[in-house]
Order: C-alpha cells, then structure tokens, then sequence
C-alpha cells in the first residue's frame, strides 16, 4: 500500500468575497481571480520513504499538503493517505499522521506540556502511551514545558508542533517547511528526528524551498512550479543530470563584443551564452563535453582566450533551472547581452 | 470522537483568559451586589424575599422593567463575546491548523468549542450566583428555593442559548471582523430592533388581508401573532418564564407587554377563559429556548464542515 496517493489533483481557489462571488454567479461571469494553486498533480510515495516536497514560495506545497490533511478539499482528483480517503475518512488519516503545519500559531494562555497533552487526549493515548515527558525532552523543550506558549520563540513554537505530531508514534510525518524559524543548530537537530523517525519504518514527507535540508535526509524529491509537479526522482539521478552540466567562464583578449554569439550558441551541447563586455569575457553554459568546442569556436572567431574556469552546475543550479530561476551566475551578468539556445 | 479533547483544551484555554476572569467578578458584583443592596440596606425586613429581587418586575405599559429582563441583556452580551470569536479567531493565528491537524473532527471542535465556552460562561455565572445566595443567607432573606433553582436553570440556558449564537456566527463567518460585525448587528436586533418588528408583522398581516378583502383581523388574533414572534427572542423567553417561575403563566404574559396587548390578553388568559394557548405556553418556550441553543451551532458546524481553512 503507498502512504500518499495523489491522482489528478487540481486545486481553484476562488477569490472575492461571498458577495462578489453570488453577483458574479448571477451574471454568469467568468470568475477570472481565481487561482488555481495546484494542478493535475498526480504523486505516490510508498510506505517508509522519506520524500522531499521542494519548490519556491507559492509553488503550491502547502495547498498539496493542506488536501492531503482535509484542511481545503481538491476541486477535481482524488487523494489517499495511508489507505485511506483523505476527505470521507480525514480521522483516520490524521490519527496516524503527526503534521507540522505551516502559518500555524501556539496557544498562548496553555503551556507547552498541555498543548502535547492535547494532542495525546486527541489521539486517545493514555498516559503511558503518549509518555509527554520523552517526547518533550526528544525536541529539546522540556526546560519550558511548564511555561505558557505565548512567550515561546518561533523556534520553540516549531519544536512544540513537533512534540505534538510525534506523540504517539505516528505512521507518518507530514512536516510543512519543518527548519522554518530554527537557527543552523535547531534544523541539524530537526533533520535527525527526521532521520530517526525514517529508520523506524515511518513514512517522511516535508515540503521545502531550500534544498540543502532536503538533500541529506531524502529518497526521492519532487519539485513543484508554478502549482504544478515539473520532476520527480531520486536525489542521486538528479546529482547525475546536474553533473553534467557545467558553467564555463572564458576571458579573451580583444574586442568580446565583436563575437558571433549566434555561432556558439549553435554548437551541440550549449543551453546559453552570456557576453560581459566590461570585463571582456563571456560565461558559457554547457554540458561537460562541449567545453572545448566552445575554446575552439573562440579561436577560430579570431578570440585569443587568455584564462577560462570551469564550474559544475551544484544541484542547487538544477533545482532553481528547474524552479524557472536562472543561475545566480547569469543573473549577474548586468549590462551583457545574453542568447539562449 | 474526540471533543472532551476540544471541550478541555477550550476550558483551560479560557479559564486563564482576563476576559473570564473580568465576567466572573462582574457577575460576583452585579448578583452578589444588587443582593446586599437590596435586602441589606433598601428594602425594609417585611420584604425580605429573594423574589422581590430575581422576581422584580414593573410593567406599567409604555414603562417596563425587571431584574431579568436587565440581566438577560448583560449576559447575552457576555455569553456573545466569549464565543463569538471562538473560531474566526483561531483561524485567523493559525492554531486551528494545530487542532485540526490532530484527529479531531470539525464535529468534535465544533462541540468542543461549545461545551468549553458554554462551560466557562456558565461557571462564572454559578459564582456569582454563589455571590448573592451568600448575600441572601447574610442578610437573612428568604430565598424561595422552588423558584429560585428553576431561575438559575433558566439563566443558564440562556447562556448556552448566547454562545450557541455566537459560536455559530464564528463558524460561519469569513473573518473575525466579519463576526464582530454580525454580533453586534444581531445583539441589536435581540436587544431593540426585535419588539418593533414583531409589533409590525400582525399590523402588516391586517393591512393584507383588509386589501385582499377577506376582512380585518381581530385585534386578539393580531395580539397573540405579536407575542408569539416576541417570544421567539430568546431575551424575550428568558424574562417570560423566569416571571412565570414566580408568578404563574397568566401574569408573567403581561411582563414588558404594551397596554394594548395587557388589556386584550389580561382577562382571556386567566385559567378560568382556557388559560395561554399552547403556543405561547411555557412548554412551547421552553423549546423555542432549546432551539436556539441546538439549531444557531447546528447550522454553524453545517457550513463550518465544507469550508477551506
């Protein structure tokens, strides 16, 4: 049985209020503010995997997590969650999942031991079972657990929700931007969890827009743009496909703005050349074997290359070509012309 | 089903609220209050009776006035503001997001939530309560304890009628502004705009049929429609059956009436004419009462359940 089955899955948010919504529906308008958040995602993630869930800001991560909780409802597609269906039988999904949730807040007038000794009454654990005192101890709040909430930091807030979604051991942690508002130490300490629960048999999915927290700790990722799901695949195949891209750097003697950019552009292997006239050089993204093509079109254009760099393109590079962002290398390339092939 | 869960984080949650603990000694003042003044210093011993106070009604026709009539409004309001934002304002922080993501029901919060709330409105009106039966037992007054335990029961209720209400605009409601809004726009319909209406509607009804030509209504029909939409307030209902607690049925119809409704219903309801017609008996309000504290929660959970967070 996979732990999440997502199967062409759209979300539409309609914007507006009630009353713009009924005059709208009473003219028979086309809604055109609505948004659609997700779309057509479709994703399974098998039982004991630890899935990152990677994409910028507003890519879509917190609506594919909020449907899976029963938080909004899908506009089309259906979802399971543990064998079970996310909407109809949303207790039964929750009672096995222990969620951080995204833009949550603490309550402020109850301390930290009674917000974990909610979640342990809410999941029906007794006393023994929910061991409130470990799980405190376990991320690290167990100095503050009598004090109330609303003077806890972003980070305490963080490690309580936690507390409370791995009270009672639950099948599967669905963590929404987990390291968010933790200090270096805090997201060390957060991936670990993450790593213990995986080596205990349960399912791990956490959304991200950083890579770097993903990296270390997951199987496989999936990275969402612009609401919808643009790759999915294991962190070592996609070390292989950035491995082989490469950022060449070329400085040339002579006029650079004289060159046929087109030229090379055209050659087998180059993605995109950027030209910086003030510093006579260019900046040449390619595949790997390509580089010495590139040299060679230089120097028959005419071009003496007095130093050149190569860069392999960090995983970081990919998953921003992927996120529609380019490199930060070609950004700063200010006042160059830039093809594209 | 998990919302002794809710209820009991709902309890704690506002138990440490300064907002309760401001009602609590409000309703300490207010009951213990008017108690000590009443039968310790203005009234003279041979009135020494808890119903010259709980029961302290003045119905003159253009002027009424009466303890719980006074005291309905004071708590309605209370019981308003403690729910009324019971749930806008969670999600508007974001700790729904935590309550939600644990394996509660939108079923068990929004039982929970009623239970939690009512449960704290209703304790800091047991206080004070407790405050004026000190009151009475110091002052050597006479309490009455057939009608003054029904009184209590029936303040209760209302309260739960209260945050029942509020707590339904709250699941309802898109933001906590939108809530606010509604609140007080309902308040002001209990607590003012209800009487005109009601008088209208049978004066309306008249007008109808005398144009439709089936002929004017009489004025005893037109009266009885008036008082029946009254006492769908549950302020209305409230003041109504605490006065019939202590003065029987055929009186307590005659409590805030108009002289116009006093002289037409004054002799038609005395036991000896048939007595109050079944809708408008204590029986019929005492269900109109329960409605408002089932159906306002009710419908609330029923839009609550399809909305997005």
């Amino acid at each position: 049985m996979a732990a999440i089955e997502l199967d062409e899955v759209t979300k539409r948010f309609e914007e507006g209020g009630r009353l713009s919504r009924l005059v709208d529906s009473v003219r028979n308008a086309e809604r055109s503010d609505d948004v659609t958040a997700v779309r057509n995602l479709s994703l399974t993630v098998e039982e004991g995997e630890v899935f990152g869930f990677l994409g910028p800001n507003g890519a879509g991560k917190s609506t594919t997590i909020n449907m899976l909780l029963d938080f909004v409802r899908p506009t089309e597609g259906a979802i399971r969650v543990l064998g079970f269906d996310a909407r109809d039988e949303s207790v039964d999904v929750r009672a096995r999942t222990g969620v951080l949730p995204e833009g949550f807040d603490v309550y402020d007038r109850l301390t930290g031991r009674q917000h974990v000794e909610f979640a342990a009454s809410s999941k029906r654990l007794d006393e023994d079972e929910a061991d409130v005192d470990a799980v405190l101890e376990r991320v690290g709040i167990a100095d503050a657990a009598d004090r109330k909430a609303g003077g806890y930091s972003k980070g305490m807030r963080q490690r309580l929700a936690l507390a409370m979604a791995l009270v009672g051991d639950p099948d599967l942690l669905v963590l929404d931007e987990p390291s968010s508002g933790l200090d270096p130490a805090g997201a060390k300490e957060m991936r670990d969890i993450v790593t213990e629960e995986a080596e205990r048999g349960t399912t791990v999915f956490f959304s991200s827009h950083v890579l770097e927290q993903v990296d270390a700790v997951c199987d496989r990722v999936g990275i969402m743009r612009e609401g919808e799901l643009v790759a999915v695949d294991t962190i070592d195949s996609l070390r292989e496909k950035s491995d082989a891209d490469s950022t060449l750097r070329v400085e040339v003697a002579g006029d650079v703005s004289a060159l046929d950019v087109e030229a090379v552009t055209a050659l087998d292997g180059v993605r995109s050349v950027t030209v910086d006239a003030a510093a006579d050089s260019l900046t040449v993204s390619c595949v790997g074997d390509a580089k010495m093509a590139v040299i060679d079109e230089l120097e028959s254009q005419g071009l003496d290359v007095t130093d050149f760099e190569t860069r392999e393109a960090s995983l970081e590079d990919l998953f921003l070509s992927y996120t529609g962002h380019d490199a930060p290398e070609t950004d700063e390339a200010g006042d160059g012309q830039e093809a594209h092939a | 089903m998990t919302w002794q869960a809710v209820a009991r984080k709902e309890f704690d949650d506002s138990i440490r609220s300064r907002w309760l603990h401001g009602s609590t000694l409000f309703f300490v003042l207010f009951l213990g209050g008017a108690a000590a003044l009443a039968f310790g210093f203005l009234l003279p011993d041979q009135f020494k009776d808890a119903s010259n106070l709980f029961g302290f009604f003045v119905d003159l026709g253009i002027f009424s006035l009466s303890f719980p009539g006074l005291f309905a409004l004071i708590l309605g309001f209370v019981a308003l503001s403690t729910s009324y934002g019971s749930i806008t304002e969670e999600r508007e922080t974001g700790t729904i997001k935590l309550a939600l993501s644990l394996p509660n029901s939108r079923m068990d919060l929004v039982a929970g939530k009623f239970l939690g709330r009512g449960a704290v409105v209703v304790a800091a009106l047991l206080v004070g309560f407790l405050a004026a039966f000190v009151a009475l037992l110091a002052t050597g007054t006479s309490i009455g304890f057939e009608s003054f335990v029904p009184m209590i029961a029936l303040t209760v209720l209302l309260a739960l009628a209260f945050v029942s209400v509020g707590l339904g605009i709250s699941a309802v409601a898109d933001s906590n502004r939108e809530a606010t809004l509604a609140t007080m726009g309902l308040y002001l319909i209990f607590g003012i705009l209800w009487k005109p209406i009601a008088e209208g509607i049978p004066k309306l009804l008249n007008y109808a049929a005398e144009e439709a030509g089936v002929g004017a209504l009489e004025n005893f029909t037109r009266v009885k429609i008036g008082l029946f939409l009254k006492y769908l307030n549950p302020l209305r209902t409230y003041e109504t059956l605490v006065a019939q607690v202590y003065y029987g049925p055929a009186r307590a119809r005659l409590v805030s009436a108009t002289t116009g409704e006093q002289l037409a219903v004054a002799n038609q309801f005395a036991p000896a004419q048939g007595g109050v017609p079944i809708y408008l008996s204590g029986g019929a309000m005492l269900l109109v009462f329960l409605a408002w504290i089932v159906v306002p929660t009710l419908v609330g959970y029923y839009v609550f359940r399809e909305r997005d967070l």
